[in-house]
Parts: C-alpha cells; structure tokens; sequence
C-alpha cells in the first residue's frame, strides 16, 4: 500500500503476524496486518472477541507472552525505531515513554496497597529521572489534568476509595505521564456506565487535541467508533476487512461483514424494525476455513470466495477506502474464476 | 384481558451490609425505594439506568430471590409476597428468569439434556422419556442442535449459552420472563440473534417480558414501555419511542444524550455529561439526582419530587416538569 504523501506517519505497521502454538500447530491470530498511524489521529481498531485487535496492540508493545506466542512483522516503525527489532531494554524504555497502553479493567492495572499518588509518581520517577519531590508536583499536576475532582486530598488514597471512572481516569493520567506519542486505548470505556464513558471520551479527545498525541482505539462498540475516530479499521479473524475515514466508512460500509454489523445494531437514536443477524459464529483460530474467513457468514459468497484469500485493496488506486472482499472489492470476478479455474 | 399481568406497588428493598475495617459498622443499601409499575400481557417492559440503579434488585426481588422489606407485587391477581412455600412453587412455574451469564447458573457436571429437564421431573409434570423428549424440542426451538442435551455446558460458545440460559426459562411455559441484561455479554452479531429469537419465543408464546438493560437502543428495539431508574428509584415511565423523542426527565436526557449512535454525523457534545452516580448508602437530599442536573432549584435539593402521572402511560418525578405546560427544562 502505497500512501499519499501526507505527513510521515508516528506509526507504521507492517505485516503483522501474531500466532499462537495450540498443540504443537502454530495458528496465526493476527495475519499479515499493516496500517499507519498518522500524527493527532485515532484510528479504532474495531471488531468482535478474538478477532485480533488487542492482540495487535500487545504486538506492537512487545507484550504477547513468548512461551506460546510469536510475533513477526516486516517492520513496527516508531521514531526511525523498529519496535519488533528492539532489546527488551530498549522496549522498556519506548514502553511509556514513546506509545503508552490504557486497559480495559483499571482496577486489575492498579496496585491496591500503594496510593494512587504513589503509582502515578513512580512512572515519572522511574521513566523521566524526576526528583520524587518534583514528580509528585508534576503527577499531582496530571490528575487535574485528567479532571480528578480535588485531586490534592485524594493524592493519598488507594485505588479502591475510586469509582470505576476515577480509576480509569488515573490511568490515563499514568499514561499521559511521559507525553507518548502514541497511545494505544484497549476498550477504555466498556466497563463504564455509559454517562461515564461519555466522559471519559470527551476527556481522551480533548487530551488529543491538547497535546498532539496518536490514540489507536481498540473497540467493539461501533457507536464509542462513530464518536471518536478519524480511521477505523474494521477486523474479523486476524484481518483486516475494511479501513477508511470513519465518515466514509458509516456512510458506505462496503464489505460485507462492516455492512451486516452495523445493521445488527439496535440503535436508540432511531426505530429498528428488522434487525439483521449475521448467521453462525467467528470460526476458532485452529479451524480457520480456506479462502476468505467471512465467507461461510457471507450472503455475497461465491466459489472465488471459499477458494482463495482475497487480497486488501484500495478500492480505486487513489482511494484511502480499502477492502477485502473478491465480491465488492471492484475485482474481475470472471477472470478471476477463470484463473482460479487454470 | 385488560387487567395488568403484573401490577409493583411501591416496592422497597434495602440491604444491609457490613462495612470498614477493622471496625465494621452496618450500613442500609437503598438498593429499590417504592418502585411502582404494571406489566401487560404480552408487554415487553424495559427496566433501564446505570449500575447500582437498583434495577437488577427489582427483577430478583420480583421473584423472591430476594426478599422485599415492603410493597406489593400482584401477579395475574395473585398476591406474591404473601404467598407460602407451596404457592410459591407454583407461581415460580410461570415466572421466570434469564441471567447476564448463563455459564455461573448452568451446572457444569450435568449434561444439559439433564439440567434442562430437571425442572419438568422436579414439578412432576412429567416422567422421564417425555421430559427427555420436551428437552429435544426445546433445544431445536432456541436454535441447537437437537442432540445438543448430550453435551456439557462449557462445550458451548457464549451466544449458545445464552440461548441455552433461554431453554432453561421456557421449559416450564413461563408467562413472565425476566431478563437480566440477557444480551450485555455477547458481541454484536451474537446479540441481534438472541435479540431476534427472544422476540420470535415472544410471538409463539404470548410471553410477556421485564427486560433490564443499560442498553438504550437494545431496549428502544424489543420494549414497548421503559422505566428509567436512578439510586433506586423510577424517574420516568412512558411508551417507547416518545420516551426517547420527549423525555422528561433530565437524567433519561443525560442517558440518552450519553449513548453512542453508529453515526458520526451525528456527534455530540459529551462535555455536557457531570459528575457521576452517588451511593445508594448515602443518597443525596432531595431529588437524588439535583447533584448532576444543571437545572436544580432549592427545591430540589430538599424534598424528593413526588410521582405525577402525565397521562395514561407517563410519568415522571421531576419538580421542573410543569403539568400545565407538559414542559420540562430544555437543556
């Protein structure tokens, strides 16, 4: 994919591959992906359980455990850096520092016997070689950034005198401590009640636009998407289906899968009548069928489809849309069969 | 027909529970504080608002599954929280619940042909073979395979649970169905099948539903009539979708302003949204909610608004809505 010669990208990923060994068989649970991040942009990364996208973010912070896992990719290019080439040393130091990751479940992130103030402090100590004194200014400076209600007399108190939106709210401070320039969201928002998330997304927007930073938004909540995103990136089984502008992509949903996802959604801003469903289920990782992964969901199915895998193309040589799909991808399908047919 | 199926009369439940260390002290929950509302034969009833609402509270105690401190419950005349043990048998026949997860309900030793027929051998409606054979059909109706009875519950995915969480409320034809947040677990494409086969059993079955959820658009797509709940208490009843079109309340406003639409178009302000849901051990004075509502008087920061019914099928407990005028404050 060639792109237009807009600004270099802060981030570039090139075909990603994370696998996992299930019996002795190694099984890919991300496939060759490769996107960019653009500067001030977030992109969602955007699909259902196990379709790969907290995998992505975990492989691009080197976090996938090695034991069963294995990462390989053409390049992860961050700052002229290539992350999947890096020492865990070096990781440790961009870790933080250069691309910072926000969990779904803050309280499992939090240390439940240290002060909030403490664990807020020691990323700045431990990352910035501040004075303890002067990180506990700064840190106590990042909790009203993040608008932590009199966050000089909560300094003190421990992770479980937070509500659910509070906890979510110091990590995001904690992962702002180093002014990344990337950071990497993985479902923020989906334990929140929905006012709090409102909240909290207001919060990350206004934080982007403060400090120039890139977000990769992990969600599977295509309304939290419609909100926040400049990109998206729609995934299904370790691919990436669809990507493009998020105004582009609600307004012409073209592959199949993003089409049929957004009309299984029960809206609360409109009357849905019908709702669509998408048949079957995400097949598992070891029984991946042939050809394209959707197909056997896929009203659009043709023979092509279950024979070979299509290729992600833009879908005209200018056009940021992308898609993978042999049947609204703008592919001879004739040819094609012909050729399969050879 | 025209007598409600289900009729709540302020209905309270509080919790008492023990708190701090080391020197505990016993604290009231507020968990549901005089809820009132009918359920219609046939009626889908969406029971909706934040956690900690006390909206789960309502759907258990409906059952006895915890025991209320006051109200009435009547359902299809008869008297629930009097009834006795054996009554009470009886009436849980035809009432019944499907939780958010259906993998901590299911025992996971007993094949599901077994779990699921238990109940028809435990109420002695019928003998084995024909239990066995009421299994098969169930599990064909909810959409599993017909010798799925075989299987054990962690053989299945999420979305079959659910559907298997769904069998095991039908199997004794229920005609209240409680579900609570029954879809909330599942993704997307997994939800709007549930969502469709619970509204296709609602067809063939004359069920009607008690339907809880956070959800706004899950319940604007199966509900006909939603109450929106705030610490323990209903703030606004009405038919679905004048609720969503006119609310009246400022807190069904924030909830529904605060609910993600898959439209970027239509982005809005989120900045608009303050501060966060209090205790229900320590509730605010007043309308519990005045903390985050931009248009709280003195009034309402002393005395809880009382109930008015707007017309046959609304109402609200706002001091701002004007009777008169059928105005609320615009935000």
């Amino acid at each position: 994919m060639t792109a237009p010669a807009t600004p270099a990208p802060v981030l570039d990923v090139w075909n990603l591959t994370t696998s996992f060994r299930i019996e002795g068989t190694w099984y890919p649970a991300v496939r060759g992906i490769s996107f960019a991040l653009a500067p001030n942009e977030t992109l969602a990364l955007v699909g259902e359980s196990g379709c790969g996208k907290s995998m992505t973010a975990l492989s691009i912070l080197g976090l996938v455990p090695t034991a069963n896992g294995r990462v390989e990719a053409d390049g992860i290019m961050f700052e002229g850096r290539d992350l999947a080439r890096l020492s865990d040393e070096e990781m440790r130091e961009v870790r933080g520092n250069g691309i910072s990751m926000i969990f779904q479940e803050p309280m499992t992130s939090l240390n439940p016997v240290l002060t909030i103030g403490f664990q807020v402090t020691e990323a700045l100590i431990y990352h910035q070689n501040l004075s303890r004194a002067e990180a506990e200014r700064e840190a106590l400076a990042l909790l009203d950034l993040v608008k932590i209600p009199s966050a000089k007399s909560r300094f003190r108190e421990y992770p479980h005198q937070f509500s659910g939106g509070m906890r979510q709210r110091v990590m995001i401070a904690m992962a702002l401590a180093c002014r990344p320039k990337v950071i990497l969201a993985d479902e923020p928002t989906t334990a929140l009640d929905v006012t709090i998330q409102a909240q909290i997304l207001a919060l990350l927007n206004e934080l982007k636009a403060e400090t120039g930073m890139s977000m990769i938004f992990i969600t599977h909540n295509l309304g939290v998407v419609a909100a926040l995103a400049d990109r998206v990136a729609v995934m299904y089984a370790g691919d990436i289906v669809e990507i493009a502008s998020v105004g582009e992509l609600f307004a012409r949903p073209t592959h199949p899968y993003t089409e049929a996802l957004l009309r299984s959604i029960p809206r609360s801003d409109r009357d849905t009548a019908e709702l669509h469903t998408i048949p079957g289920a995400v097949p598992p990782i070891h029984r991946m069928p042939k050809g394209c992964r959707f197909a056997a969901r896929c009203p659009l199915a043709q023979d092509i489809c279950r024979a070979m895998d299509p290729p992600l193309e833009p879908l005209d040589p200018e056009s940021p849309h992308a898609v993978r799909c042999w049947v609204r991808g703008g592919h001879d399908l004739a040819a094609l069969t012909e050729d399969a047919n050879v | 027909m025209s007598d409600p199926l289900l009729r709540v009369r302020d209905l309270r439940t509080h919790f008492r529970v023990k708190r701090g260390f080391p020197n505990p002290e016993t604290v009231t929950v507020r968990a549901l504080d005089e809820i009132s509302f009918e359920v219609k034969r046939g009626e889908a009833f969406g029971l909706v608002g934040e956690s900690g609402c006390g909206k789960s509270t309502a759907g258990r105690s409906i059952l006895r599954l915890v025991e209320p401190d006051s109200g009435s419950i009547e359902f299809d005349g008869e008297d629930v929280l009097r009834a006795d043990k054996a009554r009470m048998r009886a009436l849980r026949r035809r009432l019944q619940i499907i939780f958010q997860d259906p993998y901590s309900s299911l025992n996971p030793r007993m094949r599901i042909g077994t779990a699921l027929a238990e109940p028809l051998l435990v109420h002695g409606i019928m003998g084995k073979a024909e239990a066995a054979e009421r299994v098969r059909d169930l599990l064909v109706e909810v959409g599993l395979p017909r010798d799925a009875g075989i299987r054990f519950p962690h053989e299945f995915s999420g979305g079959q649970r659910q559907r298997l969480g769904i069998a095991r409320a039908l199997t004794l034809n229920p005609e209240l169905i409680i579900a609570d947040e029954p879809v909330s677990a599942l993704d997307v494409s997994i939800q709007s099948q549930i969502l469709m086969l619970l509204r296709n059993l609602q067809e063939t079955h004359d069920l009607s539903f008690i339907f809880i959820s956070h959800d706004l658009g899950v319940v604007r797509y199966f509900c006909q009539v939603m109450a929106v709940m705030y610490l323990g208490r209903i703030v606004e009843k009405g038919p679905i979708p004048r609720i969503f079109d006119e609310p009246l309340h400022p807190y069904t406003v924030m909830l529904r302003d605060a609910s993600p639409v898959p439209d970027p178009t239509a982005r809005k302000a989120f900045e608009r949204i303050e501060g966060e849901v209090p205790s229900a051990i320590n509730p605010p004075s007043g309308c519990h909610f005045h903390p985050r509502c931009k248009h709280a008087t003195e009034l309402c920061r002393k005395v809880y608004p009382k109930w008015m019914e707007v017309d046959a099928q609304r109402g609200v407990a706002c001091h701002l809505y004007d009777p008169a005028s059928g105005m609320s404050p615009k935000p």
